[in-house]
């Protein structure tokens, strides 16, 4: 059984957000309005954070993308006290929307901001697609055709498209990978199976000086950034 | 002592303009309830940032005075002490209607309320390491011995009363302290996680709880015109105070805990943060200083009113506590990488006020007084009086 895992190459990353466009795209997560960017309601299951160090003219900006860190000792699992997020055998954190009962409890666990809560139903506008999903016939069943009010979600490392490819028999990681992996105009995201050793990301991992965001909480995350 | 117990008459026009009240805010509940279950949580005041409002705060709060009451009960019924009779089933009920209110604002604060039923879907369709579903078992015998208790309590069954008594005590400090549990094993938020956080709730739980029911004893016995011996205010004022004193030394050690090591970002937020009133006015202002100086002071630790003023603040300020656990604890910024975070994702989580949020706070406070005043009519809960037909209750 793969275990799948990311590394983002921070030297690579330009800040495009084309992988958080990527991501809302291909999930249907709804562009928020302004007033719930302000009050912090905007679903993101991928963002882009920016931290400086220092002063100018030494200051030191460091882009991070950030999708769910798909920890193996995950927080919001231990803390989901209705089972609706959980571990699939390849290691993906998935969140089921039909038994979350909305406490957000996983989301002050989470040492990284990465679930939201669905604060109202979704609007429809022109962006609004509550039917289609991105090219079934390619695709296979998409699992987010609607959004459900009143429950956390989160990325889901696109693995309807995993399970898509390895039932066509094609290679998860080269022919196929996640919608934020496929858009990044600079290559900086490789996606694959941390355990396989003859893997494009056990190579960089085995071969780069990488790093996990807040290893000190021992969360395991399977995002590896390298460093910029 | 003996004592008869009976309803109270509850004919009279201040009862009814209480009941016409309450009802309204029941009411009022009911609709500001619909309006969030129909239009989602937007209309409250929490985010992503602060994803838990006042409807946990107040949670964490009735749980709290509901163990209290039931500590407070123990003074007659486990420890037998007769000058505590008058009060003890009113101390059972206030405990039984106050965690009920609690589950109701739980209930409430849930996403998809239609499915709550699995976190008590044990072993099966909850996760057993969760705190809120480990909590499930422990609030559900609580809410069962608490029944049990009341009808021994009513029924005069001392012996009995004594045993479940103790159970449900021992009950309630478990419930409490895992409820602290419930923000207290939260490792990642550094407002939030503590090892002494269930030792701090249940402290808080006896102060408030005992807070609140001297002043609902005082009014209760006053309105319905009912004979209450002062030394029983003056005495649990007195044990207030000492269980302060073991809050206070809590919190020091707490919040010295966590700004002693260098990782201090935390509990600076805390105290300097935008937040900051809710620690130092209302939780040490409120909660710890001016009860303390009214308690410890020879001239005012006697007077019934000076001491129902300090019990109304740790009421206000133990309140206010839960806030300052449930809203900065939330809010602050998580130091995911060296540096500051720039843009919105480094900005604190704000929380607004927002109507429909604290119309269903007020009116779940509402519906556990309404709650309260119908036991008082319906069961025999305070000890007969003089009050004159048509004359018993003016205010609760």
């Amino acid at each position: 059984m793969p275990r799948w895992g990311m590394v983002i190459d921070l030297d690579k990353c330009v800040g495009c957000q084309a992988c958080s466009i990527a991501c809302k795209e291909e999930n249907n997560v709804p562009h928020g309005s302004p007033s719930e960017q302000k009050r912090k309601r905007e679903i993101y299951w991928h963002r882009v954070i920016s931290a400086s160090e220092g002063e100018y003219p030494t200051s030191k900006d460091t882009l991070i993308p950030m999708p769910c860190m798909h920890c193996a000792d995950a927080p919001c699992i231990t803390v989901c006290p209705a089972k609706a997020t959980y571990h699939r055998p390849d290691g993906i954190v998935v969140q089921d929307f039909r038994r979350c009962i909305g406490c957000r409890y996983c989301i002050v666990a989470c040492p990284y901001g990465v679930r939201n809560f669905n604060f109202n139903d979704q609007v429809k506008q022109e962006y609004h697609r509550p039917e289609t999903a991105p090219n079934r016939q390619t695709m296979g069943m998409w699992p987010f055709p609607q959004r459900t009010r009143g429950v956390v979600e989160k990325c889901i490392f696109c693995f309807h498209r995993i399970d898509q490819a390895l039932r066509e028999g094609k290679v998860v990681g080269k022919d196929v990978v996640p919608a934020c992996v496929e858009e990044c105009p600079t290559k900086a995201r490789v996606f694959g199976d941390l355990d396989d050793p003859e893997s494009e990301i056990s190579h960089l991992l085995a071969t780069r000086s990488s790093f996990r965001l807040r290893e000190e909480f021992s969360t395991k995350p399977s995002v590896y950034y390298l460093h910029g | 002592m003996d004592l008869t117990f009976a309803p109270i008459e509850g004919k009279s026009r201040g009862f009814r303009r209480l009941m016409v009240v309450l009802g309204v805010l029941v009411a009022v509940m009911f609709a500001s309830f619909m309006v969030m279950y129909l239009l989602g949580q937007q209309v409250w005041g929490t985010s992503n940032a602060i994803p838990w409002g006042q409807l946990i705060t107040l949670d964490f709060f009735f749980v709290g005075v509901s163990a209290g009451a039931i500590v407070v009960s123990a003074l007659c019924y486990v420890l037998r002490r007769e000058e505590y009779k008058p009060i003890g089933r009113m101390a059972v009920l206030m405990g039984f209607l106050l965690f009920a209110g609690a589950m109701v604002t739980v209930l409430v604060d849930l996403g998809r309320i239609e499915k709550f039923w699995r976190v008590f879907a044990w072993g099966f369709m909850n996760n057993p390491t969760s705190m809120f579903a480990f909590n499930s078992i422990w609030y559900t015998g609580y809410l069962l011995l608490m029944a049990v208790y009341l009808w021994l309590a009513i029924e005069n069954k001392t012996k009995w009363a004594m045993i479940i008594g103790t159970i449900d005590v021992l009950w309630a400090l478990a419930v409490h302290s895992f409820t602290g549990a419930i923000v207290g094993l939260i490792g990642t938020r550094e407002i939030l996680s503590s090892p002494i956080k269930p030792f701090e709730f249940i402290t808080a739980a006896v102060t408030s709880g005992t807070s609140l029911l001297i002043i609902a004893v005082y009014l209760t016995f006053k309105y319905t015109k009912r004979p209450l011996d002062n030394k029983i205010i003056i005495s649990l004022g007195k044990i207030l105070s000492y269980v302060i004193i073991i809050l206070l030394v809590m919190i020091f050690f707490d919040k010295l805990t966590h700004i002693y090591f260098p990782a201090r970002e935390g509990v600076l937020f805390l105290f300097t943060g935008p937040y900051w009133w809710l620690f130092w006015i209302f939780q040490i202002g409120m909660g710890i200083v001016f009860p303390l100086a009214v308690l410890f002071n020879p001239k005012t630790n006697k007077s019934v009113k000076w001491v129902l003023a300090a019990c109304a603040s740790v009421v206000i300020g133990v309140f206010g506590e839960r806030a300052a656990i449930v809203i900065p604890g939330a809010a602050q910024v998580q130091q995911l990488y060296p540096g500051e975070i720039q843009g919105q994702w480094g900005m604190a989580g704000a929380f607004p006020i927002t109507i429909w949020e604290t119309l269903l706070t007020i009116g779940t406070l509402a519906f556990v007084a309404l709650l309260f005043v119908l036991g008082l009519k319906y069961l025999e809960i305070l000890p007969k009086g003089t009050e004159p037909k048509g004359e018993a209750v003016k205010h609760g």
